[in-house]
């Protein structure tokens, strides 16, 4: 009996300590978020600084035509239509400066229309 | 004596198929002179990703002067221009380097109609194209492009 109640005691911490360190991890990986607009020929801000490790969440808007954010270091790509809006989550592993490119073809100016990520520690 | 004249300039500006000796010049003179970056690789390498972002690329500023299959397939004026649009399949294209083909959609080749591809697509884009080059797909399995299909 006396050891059943240890069991429940024990069990009972744990699942208590579980609750709150899924709150606690909950609250860290809260990210943040960037907005980047995206219009015939360049992004804006035209370049981002992160820190390695953190999560961030980069919410791409379209201020005219179709466009894309691909870094392809990273092996990331996010598509956006026409006037609308979309999301690129991404945690960044390593340091450095990534070059990202528009990934929808968008009209003459296209191949010149980069945006660049600077990760530090 | 004016219309003469007039007659043989315009006869000039008939656009007619360069003659062998004009071809195996201008191939010669492209080969070994004028296209550089001979010695330059393709950072990319080939994978059935990369291929797609090659042909997706090919799609948005190629297709209209070298068909969807870069083999000239749908192309009404292919053969009309002077020199005729060539084949991208063809040895005279596939001999360049991946080097000399980037340079070639960096910078077009004048004055043929080849034009420059640099700012409208990004170099990301180019050396896929460059690996959509020699792995083209089968003559005609492309289709007709959009666009002359209206």
């Amino acid at each position: 009996m006396k050891a059943r109640f240890v069991l429940l005691v024990l069990l009972a911490g744990v699942f208590t300590a579980g609750l709150f360190s899924t709150h606690k991890v909950k609250a860290q990986a809260a990210p943040k978020r960037i907005e980047i607009t995206a219009k015939k020929f360049a992004f804006d801000p035209g370049t981002v600084t992160l820190k390695k490790g953190e999560p961030v969440v980069l919410v791409i808007k379209s201020a005219d035509v179709a466009h894309g954010l691909r870094f392809r270091e990273l092996n990331l790509n996010v598509k956006v239509g026409k006037g609308g809006t979309a999301e690129l989550p991404l945690t960044p592993d390593k340091t450095g400066d990534f070059v990202g490119h528009c990934s929808v073809f968008c009209g003459s100016g296209h191949g010149e229309m980069t945006m660049t990520l600077h990760v530090v520690d | 004596m004016s219309a003469l004249c007039l007659v043989a300039a315009l006869s000039g500006c008939k656009a007619d198929a360069p003659s062998g000796l004009e071809t195996r010049t201008a191939t010669f003179a492209k080969h070994h002179i004028f296209i550089r970056n001979a010695s330059q690789r393709n950072p990319q390498q080939y994978t059935h990703d990369s291929w797609q972002d090659g042909k997706e690329a090919f799609s948005h500023y190629c297709v209209a002067c070298h068909g969807a299959d870069g083999q000239n397939t749908g192309v009404p004026f292919a053969t009309h221009l002077s020199p005729p649009v060539p084949s991208l399949a063809s040895a005279e294209v596939q001999s360049y380097t991946d080097g000399q083909l980037k340079y070639i959609l960096d910078y077009g080749i004048r004055p043929s109609g080849m034009p420059s591809s640099k700012g409208t697509l990004s170099d990301d884009e180019l050396w896929s194209i460059v690996i959509f080059l020699r792995h083209l797909p089968k003559l005609g399995s492309q289709g007709v492009p959009d666009m002359y299909t209206h």
